[in-house]
């Protein structure tokens, strides 16, 4: 199993708090207890490797995918069902008990973070961090200090397979 | 004689005494203060001349009650003050009382403060600067225009009319800045919207400090005037001829660089040297003198973002600092490579000798013999003489010492072979740039992908400090990109300065019905997400779609670097007027005062509506009725924050790129929220639902894809006709559907009746309103029965201010 745990070094500092690091196992756990998670994909996902991972993902456990930035071409190629958001404005709305989220259904308790610039979406996890007690979990490529968990920093071929085990075990 | 200091006194018994009054004190406010006579000759003044802190605050509240205020804190703690470290995560208070949200509300002010202060004070400086070389009775030149200070007039409700006129705007500015930087202090303030009100004031400020500045050197330093057809100006690296002596200029300040430009006139020294600019003064040193169009000999090499790059290719031979934007470790760097540092305003001295006061030949033998770096350098007489003076000396034993930091051949092989691809570098990369992965192509002697990096780089070399093998990163890159670096060579129009009053009495109609489908200003500066070319892909967008692009400063020259397949540029392309189609550019960043003007013009020539000193009507009137929408793609300065702020109070709501999240507050609306799409038709006060648009004041974007759509999904106004909202609509599907792959999922919002539908998809959407909305259609007459929540009534007149209402 690859290890997703070991490396946090931060690329900027944000203070005292620091998300914990997760493996692929209890990543891959806390998205299947979630009670209304939502898939927050960026425009990372464009990658045609991660692009099939996120669909195999959301496919597994039936998750809302919101495609920020200029994601969702991808998902509209492949035919899968998603809804394009700003992510600053999914930040906001996330922190409001009332908003209705995508589908009219009402705010997440969980979202599921991948393809994200790491300087912009911790930007905007640090909305949801200090003003909301949605979960963050961030399964991307680097280490992301204002989610609730994450992957640490992981190369291109390890964070792929720890994609991977995420998928096999969800 | 004595001079009497400020007071009261009184003169008694005496003789044959003859008084000179210099100032009078609160002069400009008691002028300001309304008279029947001086309202027939101004027009009346509005309500809120002069503002202070609580002056506006119910209609920033009214502003915020819509677009709340959304905190993305950059830090857990407060280290403010002494009873600190305090940490505020979770929204705690920290040990003096103030909350998270509050603390993040300060920084974001403070940072609005900041880019104020930076303009005013070069507003000042210069103001300063031109009175004493043309006097204050200068008559204001701002070109073909009656309106030639709306800004100033908006806000303190003060006419200008020459040079002098601008001393009392500038002592009301720095009165409020004094007034608002005491806030910071601990203990100031405690809730966290007010922060937010002193940032809309100092974005205000900001706005009137820079028309100061654009003004007074628009009108002594010759600049073109509202001149659509100002010179064109190369723009890049490669256009500096390096076998010539190299000057290279670099801040905001153009005062200190005239007299450089004057000496080389003077000599006959234009065609012998080259000098180049790098941010705002570039830009100020080809307007220079150039209102007859003549051809600018001054180039333009690049922002900030080229510094590094421009010294350690080692072609200056001289460098000289005026203000703003200027990287703190060029003394140093400059040294390596013996290039002499000369700063030229007291703001930035890096620590260099003074050498104001000696003789300029004594100077330059001292920084030709290398015994100082540099210098300060304040007469700028003496400036105008110094620099040529050194980059002559300096040429020839810089070129016979071939002083470049770029790697020869061996070195560049020898370099990339020292990298152990431990990704440090890529972690501190602001970019996010995969450079151990160029590195280790580079290893195989394959330089294309380092090359690739060279446009997305920033130069900052924050790689460079984390590499344990020490590589020199931002050299290789650069050796890298050589040839790229070569052909940096685009064509930018010089500022033009305002938009004239005729063009707006040509475009106003346009643009309130909707007809012009938006105007988008392109500004700011170079920390882009992905490249210099969002710019120009962003405004090619725009200007195929008959939008009208209004650029300035950094954002400008990036839109210049590249050219379409027939080698021509965007400025060659597309005329400069502010009419649909065109692309103009106001010129530096202080320039940009004369776009959020345009609103103000729109609605005091057009609309007949009154601008002094009547910020929320007129602010309320660009909110409802005018689509124009900024975009600060590569926002890094405070400034910027400063700019895009002032601009969210005169109801103009701006997009930013993914960095600006770390400004720490956004203004996003809740579109769900039908309570917040609300305004008054004036006519009898009753209230009107209206779309959501614009859904932000200020946000990010992820993509220049994404920022394309969202800029012109937020083009669309209340007042649109139906045409207008039809060409809006037919816009904003298009690019959503190029960009996403989809149509919006909110479109139907923004339909009235079936003659707002684009025309290509009419029967298409009207099919889809039928099926997915439930509205009824009557297929015979292809008309739109019932379902719209919003009503279509060309005579309202929208407003959030309820005592603009008849019945009020």
């Amino acid at each position: 199993m690859v290890d997703t745990t070991k490396n946090t070094k931060l690329f900027t500092t944000y203070g005292v708090k620091t998300s914990k690091t997760v493996t692929p196992e209890v990543a891959s756990k806390l998205i299947s207890k979630a009670k209304r998670p939502l898939f927050v994909v960026g425009t990372g996902v464009l990658n045609p490797e991660l692009l099939d991972r996120a669909v195999k993902i959301a496919k597994a456990k039936d998750i809302q995918i919101a495609a920020t930035g200029s994601s969702m071409p991808g998902f509209v190629d492949k035919g899968v069902k998603a809804n394009y958001i700003n992510l600053h404005k999914l930040g906001f709305y996330l922190t409001d008990p009332n908003w209705p989220g995508l589908d009219g259904n009402g705010n997440y308790d969980t979202i599921i973070l991948l393809g994200h610039k790491k300087y912009y979406i911790n930007q905007v996890l640090s909305a949801t961090k200090n003003f909301s007690d949605v979960k963050a979990i961030s399964i991307d490529k680097n280490y992301i200090q204002n989610a609730t968990m994450s992957f640490g920093n992981l190369s291109r071929a390890d964070h792929i397979a720890a994609l991977d085990e995420v998928i096999d075990l969800l | 004689m004595s001079k009497l200091t400020t007071g009261s006194f009184s003169i008694e018994d005496l003789e044959s005494v003859q008084i000179t009054i210099n100032n009078i004190v609160g002069a400009a406010k008691e002028a300001a203060k309304p008279t029947k006579e001086a309202a027939e000759v101004t027009g009346p003044m509005g309500p809120t001349p002069f503002p202070s802190i609580a002056t506006l605050r119910d209609w920033s509240f009214t502003l915020f009650d819509r677009y709340e205020p959304v905190y993305t804190p950059m830090c857990d703690q407060c280290c403010y003050c002494t009873f600190g470290p305090c940490n505020l995560e979770g929204n705690k208070r920290g040990a003096c009382g103030l909350d998270m949200k509050g603390q993040a509300a300060r920084e974001f002010f403070l940072r609005c403060l900041t880019g104020c202060a930076c303009h005013s004070a070069h507003g000042r400086h210069l103001l300063n600067h031109i009175i004493d070389l043309f006097g204050e009775d200068m008559p204001i030149n701002m070109g073909s225009s009656n309106v030639i200070a709306p800004n100033i007039q908006l806000v303190t409700g003060l006419q200008p009319k020459t040079l002098g006129d601008l001393k009392p705007v500038m002592e009301y500015i720095e009165e409020e800045v004094g007034q608002l930087l005491a806030t910071v202090h601990a203990g100031q303030e405690a809730a966290a919207i007010d922060y937010d009100n002193k940032a809309m004031l100092a974005g205000v400020l900001d706005h009137v400090g820079m028309e100061v500045s654009d003004i007074a050197q628009v009108t002594a330093l010759g600049f073109p005037k509202s001149d659509p057809e100002a010179p064109l100006v190369e723009v890049g690296m490669g256009t500096i001829d390096a076998s010539k002596p190299v000057i290279i200029a670099i801040g905001h300040n153009v005062a200190g660089v005239t007299y450089i430009m004057d000496y080389m006139e003077d000599n006959g020294l234009t065609d012998k040297m080259e000098i180049g600019g790098l941010c705002c003064t570039a830009f100020d040193m080809t307007r220079y003198k150039r209102e007859d169009r003549k051809a600018p000999y001054a180039k333009i090499v690049g922002t900030i973002s080229k510094e590094l790059k421009i010294l350690r290719s080692g072609i200056p031979d001289v460098i000289v600092l005026d203000e703003q934007c200027v990287r703190a470790d060029l003394v140093e760097e400059g040294q390596k490579l013996k290039i002499p540092i000369i700063a030229s305003n007291d703001k930035i001295m890096y620590g260099l000798p003074d050498r104001t006061n000696d003789d300029v030949d004594a100077i330059v033998k001292d920084l030709v013999s290398g015994a100082i770096p540099g210098c300060v350098m304040l007469d700028y007489e003496k400036l105008g003489e110094l620099v040529p003076k050194v980059a002559q000396a300096m040429a020839p034993i810089r070129e016979a010492e071939g002083l470049s930091a770029i790697p020869t051949d061996e070195e560049m092989k020898d370099l990339v072979s020292k990298c152990v691809e431990c990704g440090e570098c890529a972690l501190a990369c602001p970019e996010e740039l995969e450079i151990p992965v160029a590195m280790e192509i580079a290893k195989g002697g394959d330089y294309s992908a380092l090359e690739e990096l060279h446009d997305y780089c920033v130069g900052c070399r924050r790689c460079e400090q984390v590499c344990n093998k020490e590589i020199p990163i931002l050299s290789l890159i650069e050796k890298a990109a050589q040839k790229a670096i070569a052909e940096e060579k685009g064509l930018v129009r010089a500022g033009r300065g305002q938009v004239s009053d005729p063009e707006i009495r040509a475009e106003g109609l346009n643009l309130v019905m909707g007809t012009t489908p938006g105007v988008i200003a392109i500004i700011g500066c170079s920390n882009f997400p992905a490249g210099t070319k969002d710019v120009y892909n962003i405004a090619e967008e725009f200007l195929n779609r008959n939008y009208i692009v209004a650029v300035s400063g950094c954002s400008a020259m990036d839109i210049g670097m590249y050219k379409d397949a027939d080698g021509k540029t965007l400025y060659e392309r597309f005329p400069g007027r502010f009419e649909r189609g065109n692309i103009l550019n106001t010129g530096s960043c202080v320039s940009n005062a004369h776009i959020s003007a345009t609103c103000h013009k729109v609605a005091a020539i057009f609309a007949s509506r009154n601008l002094s000193g009547n910020l929320a009507e007129i602010a309320d009137y660009s909110l409802n009725r005018i689509g124009a929408v900024g975009l600060a793609w590569g926002a890094y300065s405070q400034k910027a924050a400063a700019i895009g702020t002032g601009c969210n109070m005169y109801g103009i709501p701006a997009v930013l790129g993914p960095h600006s999240g770390k400004y720490r507050r956004a203004l996003i609306a809740k579109t769900y929220d039908d309570s917040k799409w609300k305004l008054y038709d004036s006519r009898n006060g009753s209230e009107m639902a209206i779309p959501p648009s614009p859904e932000f004041l200020i946000t990010t974007a992820e993509t220049w894809q994404e920022a394309c759509v969202m800029l012109a999904k937020n083009c669309i106004r209340v007042s649109d006709n139906n045409m207008g909202r039809s060409i809006k609509l037919t816009h904003w599907l298009e690019l959503s559907e190029k960009y996403l792959g989809v149509l919006p999922d909110d479109w139907w919002k923004f339909v009235r009746n079936e003659a707002d539908l684009p025309l290509a998809k009419r029967e298409m959407l009207m099919k889809m309103l039928e099926s997915e909305r439930g509205w009824e259609i009557d297929w015979k007459k292809k008309k739109i029965i019932s379902g719209p929540t919003i009503k279509f009534d060309v005579s309202a007149q929208p407003t959030n201010l309820k005592r603009l209402c008849k019945e009020a």
